[in-house]
């Protein structure tokens, strides 16, 4: 039986083009884990996280589920160092460290442009020494997210992409296929549920949608963040029997 | 060194077309122009230094007259002091015209000092620059000789002292005009008059008082130098200097049990330039392997010219690092540490070090006072506190927004932000932010410079963090979001 399983990665693994089956992160659910051919999400790749409006020059929710999905990556719990390249160098560490993200071993690189963001997180994936590696830029040219992979296979780290657009412009995206992405994901905020006794916040919440993904189909769901667990998120609703948001709550 | 006439060298070399005839330069001193420098043919012709420049005019018809640039003129000279760091590592800029080298321990890479000597004027004359030079046992009688003749100091002029020009025309109105007559003084007497600067240029020059020369590089044991026999210039042969040199020098680290975290490269150029590549390690190293790499990265912003026909290789920051026992089977730690710190270098040399760093905790409760940068080479600082509401991207600047709160000491309700507005949801606090007031004046603290901190969730469950600031009636900000 274990040899058909091995199979079946193998021949995923072909079909996704990656040269050998790379260990996945299940998310715990099997409604997410089924759209991934390896039953979750692929680490020897690079994933691309993407946003609409404000979302996409602020940063904030995009940056959020990242940070709060690396810490469950094998190589980040365990080991090595984490490179986080911006155009912009408004990510604030006390705030990752609130996401149970190991911010101490964070070394965050500022690039002038997209090029050298991405000639920047290329380097650091081919390091064996760097578990993962975030880079926030405007789009990935497909020679450069080529690049990217092979950088992800000789390093065997995780990358992501964040596409943030830069403040105040319009910005030049529209480019959504092609990329050469194992998997291209849309994060907004969701509202989330009060919290205990009605007071304060409950765990945060992301609209996910999974746009792409190699190999495999896409999905959306609603994620909450998970607490302490082997699992970063909890599939709130899928996103086809999500009522309204919750009622507001008017303060007394 | 002594360069005659550095002004006039200079502005000739900067002048398409140099006069032949007699020129001079003039600077206006107190709204009289006068003088500042006179060529060679204005000097023949009785010119002198200081003369107001209409007598000057008036004396000589065809005199050509140009503005003096003393700062230009020394810009001139500090590159000239670059350039002559091919001879000796330690050149020293004697303003406004003269350079001191000292090149003890390096004159048998010319055949001797006299070969040394020739080097150098040759290679200046070829320059077009102008120039006399004498080599001595100490500053002072090098200054003198190269100024005053190749003779024994006692019997030059006591001008070739460096006295202070009220002294020196003192002295002369004394009866005393050469140096041996100085000497045979009675000491006290001459330091009453004169002050203790006459008796020390003196002895100076003799040798017996030590003399501190401001070096343009710190004097460090740790130079290396290659000559070429034929100048190049293509890529390939200026990386194979560089490869060399730094084996050179890492060879010479590793000998002595040491390595270093900066190198500096100088390529020196026929026409005098020289282009220099400078290099930081997060770690101490001495591996010429990985220097050579970082090396190469660097040498497309190296301009050959007509050519590069020596070049130097100077290590900083050197420490003893004792070669350790290698390891049977290195583990996965280690080799993951030596690849980050080799990412890290590669990163910040090319980029600039201050591009690449690794976020540290301050104890502060200020949020922007909390966070500082340290190079990414050093060991993961102490982390932040992961039960204190943050938010992950904090503003430079706190934005202003407009708030409407049901009551003063309420969270907001709603707030428009960049136009857009957002009715609030849910919303935590207030957390009090006290200004730091053991870093001011203590007149100037106040309740105004209170913050208080609210996370607020809007309908859409974008997070955002709002303070106000003072106590009452205070103006709202949006200082970052989760």
């Amino acid at each position: 039986m274990s040899n058909l399983a091995t199979l079946r990665a193998q021949i995923a693994a072909v079909e996704a083009g990656t040269r050998g089956p790379s260990k996945v992160l299940p998310f715990g659910d099997p409604a997410v884990d089924g759209c991934f051919p390896g039953g979750g999400l692929p680490l020897g790749a690079w994933h691309e996280i993407t946003a609409d409006g404000m979302e996409a020059e602020i940063g904030a929710a995009l940056a959020a589920f990242v940070a709060r999905l690396l810490p469950s990556l094998p190589q980040v719990l365990f080991r090595g160092d984490v490179v986080w390249v911006m155009r912009r160098d408004d990510l604030y560490p006390p705030g990752l460290a609130f996401l149970g993200f190991p911010a101490e071993r964070l070394i965050q690189v500022r690039a002038e442009n997209d090029e050298e963001a991405l000639g920047v997180l290329e380097e650091a994936l081919a390091c064996r020494g760097i578990a993962a590696a975030v880079g926030e830029v405007e789009e990935v040219p497909l020679t450069a997210g080529r690049r990217l992979q092979l950088a992800c296979e000789r390093g065997g780290g995780a990358g992501f992409v964040i596409n943030r657009r830069p403040w105040g412009l319009a910005g030049r995206r529209g480019s959504a296929s092609g990329s050469a992405a194992a998997s291209r994901w849309k994060i907004a905020p969701a509202p989330s549920l009060p919290g205990e006794g009605g007071l304060g916040f409950g765990p945060l919440r992301w609209n996910v949608e999974l746009n792409r993904c190699r190999g495999g189909r896409p999905g959306s769901w609603i994620f909450e963040e998970a607490g302490h667990g082997p699992h970063p998120f909890r599939v709130a609703a899928e996103v086809a029997d999500h009522g309204l948001a919750p009622p507001l709550r008017r303060s007394a | 060194m002594w360069l005659p006439r550095w002004p006039i060298t200079v502005w000739r070399r900067r002048s398409a077309a140099p006069p032949e005839g007699p020129a001079a330069l003039v600077i206006a001193e107190r709204g009289v122009r006068k003088l500042h420098a006179v060529n060679a043919a204005a000097g023949a012709a009785g010119l002198f230094l200081g003369q107001k420049a209409a007598d000057a005019g008036a004396l000589v018809p065809g005199l050509v007259l140009d503005e003096a640039d003393p700062a230009g003129d020394d810009a001139a000279l500090e590159r000239l002091v670059d350039a002559c760091c091919r001879f000796s590592p330690a050149v020293a800029k004697d303003a406004p015209d003269g350079l001191f080298l000292d090149i003890d321990g390096v004159a048998h890479l010319w055949g001797g000092e006299e070969g040394l000597l020739e080097d150098l004027l040759a290679r200046l004359a070829s320059q077009g620059v102008e120039a006399r030079a004498a080599i001595a046992d100490t500053a002072g009688a090098a200054w003198a000789m190269a100024r005053f003749g190749d003779a024994p100091l006692s019997s030059l002029p006591i001008a070739a002292l460096r006295l202070d020009p009220q002294d020196a025309a003192q002295l002369l109105r004394l009866g005393i005009t050469k140096i041996a007559q100085l000497k045979d003084l009675p000491r006290a007497g001459l330091t009453k008059r004169f002050g203790k600067m006459a008796l020390m240029r003196l002895d100076q020059a003799l040798g017996t008082y030590p003399e501190a020369l401001a070096y343009r590089r710190p004097p460090t044991p740790w130079f290396e130098r290659l000559c070429l026999v034929e100048p190049v210039s293509t890529p390939e042969d200026i990386a194979r200097i560089a490869a060399d040199l730094a084996g050179l020098m890492c060879e010479r680290l590793a000998m002595s049990e040491r390595a270093a975290r900066r190198f500096e490269i100088a390529f020196h150029r026929v026409d005098g330039q020289v282009a220099r590549i400078a290099l930081g390690l997060s770690r101490p190293g001495r591996e010429a392997k990985i220097l050579t790499r970082l090396i190469a990265r660097k040498l497309e912003g190296v301009d050959p010219g007509f050519g590069i026909e020596a070049a130097t290789i100077v290590a900083w920051e050197v420490e003893i690092r004792r070669a350790a026992q290698t390891a049977l089977a290195e583990t996965q730690t280690e080799k993951d540490g030596a690849a980050v710190g080799a990412l890290i270098d590669s990163l910040s040399n090319r980029l600039g070090a201050h591009r690449v760093w690794r976020a540290r905790a301050h104890q502060s409760h200020v949020p922007e006072r909390a966070v500082l940068r340290a190079p990414a080479g050093e060991a993961p600082g102490p982390g932040w506190d992961p039960d204190l509401p943050r938010p992950l991207r904090l503003f430079r600047r706190p934005e202003p927004v407009e708030v409407m709160a049901l009551l003063p000491d309420d969270p907001p309700v709603q707030f428009r932000w960049r136009g857009r507005l957002h009715r609030v949801r849910l919303s935590e606090g207030p957390e009090r932010i006290g200004d730091e007031w053991w870093r001011r004046a203590i007149e100037t603290v106040s309740t105004g410079r209170l913050r208080d901190y609210y996370r607020v969730e809007d309908e859409t469950g974008g997070r955002y963090w709002l303070f106000r600031s003072g106590l009452e009636g205070g103006r709202w900000w949006l200082h970052g979001v989760f």
